[in-house]
């Protein structure tokens, strides 16, 4: 087992007031090291992460979920993290399945693990959304040459090596599909690990529209014709 | 008349690729084509009636209009692409501000005594 002491969770919020404080709260009881970005939230989110128990890091101007992770995970490798797990600020993911990518890492050696609900558990998951994130797997597949069952989910642990390694560069919701594909790229092993997602009502109005996914797929081709 | 001011215009152009030689290559050597084709027809009209019968598209009118969609649409994506530069700077930019300007959680309120929170954040040197 990893020294908890020294694995950094890293919580990207924008305007998650209403939730916040109990998501950090939670994760405190388990881990020392909890790190919210503040993405320029509009409500009193850094307020009620601090009141959590967490550091708190605001950016100046909304740049996206992607960019406020790459500002947590900077922070933690400046902090000497030795594992760094992203947490989505709404509530829907589980502290225990924390635990779960940990151990699942240590078992594997792999750099980069990737909750699945698919492989897990995902409680009220939309018939739609569940489509959705079926063909979003495909595509991650298609493109990378990973083979994953569920490529956007917010839980994932990088090892300290795969933390240096990978840098988000796109700022919004893209950063999951460019996650795996700088990892495939860099050689960075990849494992899945069986989580439960709970969709709750809050969970499902702040989360993505599924109509950002072709904001998603505009947001990758003018990525790579960039290059 | 008009032939003096769309020659004067694009050799502005000119001028400007030249100057832009250093930044980009690619839109420099660009410009400059555009410019000194433009700098062409504007001198020999018949031309591109000639090179419209020769593409199937009709008219020389045409053709440019086609030509003029093409470059504009370059011209649009070559922006989209500045941009994106440019937010990639303001990212980084942001990042380190907020970097720089941590808060501290306070203990309590729902977090386990038992584990502390993180060292007190310190500035970083660049």
């Amino acid at each position: 087992m990893k020294n908890l002491d020294t694995v950094w969770i890293v919580i990207a919020a924008y305007n998650e007031a209403e939730v916040i404080r109990d998501v950090v709260a939670g994760v405190r009881k388990r881990f020392r090291c909890v790190v919210v970005v503040d993405d320029c939230s509009r409500d009193q989110t850094a307020r009620g992460a601090l009141e959590g128990g967490a550091v708190v890091l605001r950016h100046p101007m909304n740049l996206g979920q992607g960019a406020a992770l790459q500002t947590g995970i900077n922070w933690a490798l400046q902090r000497g993290a030795s594992a760094i797990v992203t947490f989505d600020a709404d509530g829907q993911h589980r502290v225990e399945d924390v635990d779960v990518l940990i151990d699942l890492q240590a078992q594997s050696g792999a750099d980069l693990v990737i909750g699945s609900r698919f492989l897990g558990h995902a409680t009220d998951l939309p018939a739609l959304r569940r489509l959705v994130l079926k063909l979003a797997a495909r595509f991650t597949t298609y493109t990378t040459g990973v083979r994953l069952t569920d490529a956007h989910n917010g839980l994932r642990l990088f090892t300290r090596r795969a933390a240096e390694q990978i840098h988000i560069r796109q700022n919004r919701m893209a950063h999951a599909s460019e996650i795996i594909s700088q990892a495939a790229s860099r050689g960075i092993s990849i494992v899945e690990a069986p989580v439960t997602i709970v969709y709750t009502e809050y969970s499902l109005r702040k989360g993505q529209k599924l109509s950002n996914a072709f904001n998603i797929l505009a947001e990758l081709l003018v990525d790579r014709l960039s290059r | 008349m008009i032939k003096t001011m769309l020659i004067s215009g694009l050799l502005l152009c000119l001028a400007y690729a030249f100057l832009q030689r250093r930044k980009s290559r690619t839109v420099s050597v660009g410009i400059s084509l555009i410019s000194i084709a433009g700098i062409w027809f504007v001198l020999m009209p018949q031309h591109t009636t000639a090179l419209a019968d020769a593409l199937g598209v009709g008219r020389g009118a045409d053709l440019v209009a086609y030509f003029w969609i093409v470059i504009s649409v370059f011209v649009m994506m070559n922006l989209q692409f500045k941009i994106l530069g440019l937010q990639r700077d303001i990212t980084e930019v942001s990042r380190e501000l907020a970097l720089r300007t941590p808060v501290r959680g306070e203990p309590g309120n729902g977090a386990d005594p038992g584990h502390p929170q993180a060292d007190p954040p310190a500035l970083e040197p660049n």
